[in-house]
């Protein structure tokens, strides 16, 4: 508690000083709004725009997120229980995970157009591997001790997974997630640079040729929110399911 | 002495009977390794006997085929005359490590087994309360693992491993790695808790000491080949006391043990 005061109060301070500094060097908004002249494009028309520019790229994070997180889990527990599925994807998954998954952005709009599902798709995609990659350390890396502890008691296959494997991997799966999670709102605002004709991406793109600094600014406080909103999802998440486990 | 152990064995069918018992680990490859080569004991009903032996004499390998955790690759883990094919329902288990698992309370640890088995959890609330009372554990039955000391997490997993009331209690060093005088703490309540339940137990251990002070019978193992080296009876009659450890006898059965480990 004591942390997020003072965190709150060097945030509030830096943005007095960002404000006097735009001020007393009189630097032009074109360079860098003050944040009075940025909070102020969230009212009237430029307001509505904002709005408008959320909800697609919103929708788009959550959904590529959530099928990143579901595709991980279950390839993530394939991979533990299949040696050929594990010896075959995870060279490819580390390959994955090595290469700048952005060059591959404009490929996905080739194969899935310009709407939706290339987005959707290649969020998927950027989040995916985090996630498949955590999750599938945390199940092996369940301890051995443990395993057999339930093996002994007469555990099955099953139950070992449910009982040990899963919840002693639940903090890789959210580390996992928490990173999934940064990695699906790029995966979109990249898509909405390359084509879309609305998202805060688009809206970024589009007011900067106009040089309008200030909703330029304006949407990155959106995106910022959004990524913030998720994360907190997650950590919500977290500690459901902690709660879950905490009760037996 | 190993000729009363012999009228020992025929007096009374053993309940767990270990049958020329051989594990190979990677038999046929470069890293082939037998653990354990042709070892034979029968065990009676209710006996509580210790293995002791140095590190890598098998002894754990032996524990964990009576437990049905691995397959003999040559003769056979008999109990109650079935062949141990895997993990049994009355059998307790405890091992080196608690192995209380981290999100669960004490109580929901020791409950456990009783969830895996799927049986009516709430039906043993009253005998999970009762077992923690027993080993002083009685106010940290709601607690996390994470707040209770060494000795206390052990003293949770005697907990678990008799929850269902097993017949038979498989311990794997469970109180190697406690401090000298938790481990005495431990053995006092182990001997307390088998003077009341009487249970037929086997313990695996390097300590003399501890062997001698628990049990009916000592067998003592060596390494490569691993094979029984000696079989003694312990005479002290129960209850016992942390005083015969101090008896001429106790310590002549210890240094005779030592020595035969020291030749083996």
């Amino acid at each position: 508690m004591r942390d997020n005061t003072i965190a709150g109060l060097a945030a509030i301070g830096v943005l007095i000083l960002w404000e006097a500094l735009t001020y007393a060097f009189q630097i032009p908004e074109l360079m860098l709004p003050a944040p009075s002249v940025i909070a102020g494009e969230f009212a009237g028309e430029s307001g509505r725009l904002i709005l408008a520019n959320t909800w697609p790229t919103a929708v788009q994070t959550v959904s590529g997120f959530a099928a990143a997180a579901l595709l991980g889990i279950v390839v993530a527990t394939a991979m533990v229980y299949s040696d050929i599925v594990r010896e075959t994807l995870y060279p490819y998954l580390v390959a994955f995970q090595v290469i700048p998954k952005i060059a591959l952005a404009p490929l996905f709009v080739l194969w899935l157009g310009i709407g939706f599902w290339s987005r959707f798709a290649f969020a998927t995609f950027m989040s995916f591997f985090p996630i498949v990659i955590a999750l599938a350390a945390g199940l092996k890396d369940a301890r051995p001790e443990a395993v057999r502890m339930c093996a002994a008691f007469g555990g099955t296959k099953a139950q070992i997974f449910s009982q040990i494997r899963f919840p002693y991997a639940v903090g890789y799966l959210f580390a996992g997630l928490k990173i999934g999670a940064t990695m699906s709102i790029i995966g979109v605002v990249i898509g909405e640079f390359i084509t879309a004709d609305r998202g805060l991406g688009y809206l970024i793109l589009w007011a900067t040729s106009r040089s309008d600094t200030p909703l330029v600014m304006a949407a990155i406080v959106v995106l910022c929110a959004l990524g913030l909103g998720i994360y907190g999802l997650v950590v919500l998440a977290e500690r459901m399911v902690n709660r879950v486990y905490a009760g037996g | 002495m190993s000729g009363s152990v012999a009228q020992l064995a025929e007096a009374s069918e053993p309940y767990l009977a270990v049958e020329s018992v051989q594990k190979v680990y990677n038999a046929g490859t470069s890293h082939e390794l037998e653990a354990v080569s042709d070892v034979s004991f029968g065990v009676p009903s209710g006996q509580f006997l210790s293995i002791l032996g140095p590190s890598g004499c098998g002894k754990s390998t032996l524990l964990m085929m009576a437990g049905g955790l691995e397959q003999p690759t040559r003769g056979a883990v008999r109990i109650a005359g079935a062949p141990v094919t895997g993990p049994r329902r009355s059998t307790g288990i405890m091992f080196q490590d608690p192995t209380l698992l981290p999100w669960k309370t004490v109580l929901e640890n020791v409950l456990f087994p009783i969830r895996i088995q799927r049986l009516p959890l709430k039906d043993y609330h009253q005998r999970a309360h009762e077992l923690l009372a027993m080993v002083g554990l009685g106010d940290f039955a709601n607690k996390k693992p994470h707040q209770l000391s060494g000795g206390m997490k052990q003293r949770a997993a005697i907990c678990r491993a008799l929850i269902t009331d097993p017949d038979l209690l498989l311990m794997d060093e469970p109180f190697s790695a406690l401090d000298a005088l938790t481990r005495d703490e431990l053995n006092d309540a182990l001997l307390d808790i088998w003077q009341r339940t009487r249970k037929t137990g086997i313990f695996i251990t390097h300590s003399i000491r501890e062997a001698v002070f628990l049990s009916d019978r000592v067998i003592v193992m060596d390494r490569r080949p691993s094979r029984i080296v000696d079989d003694i009876p312990i005479p002290f009659p129960r209850p016992r006391s942390m005083a015969i450890q101090d008896s001429k006898e106790f310590v002549d059965i210890c240094a005779h043990l030592r020595g035969k480990i020291a030749h083996a």
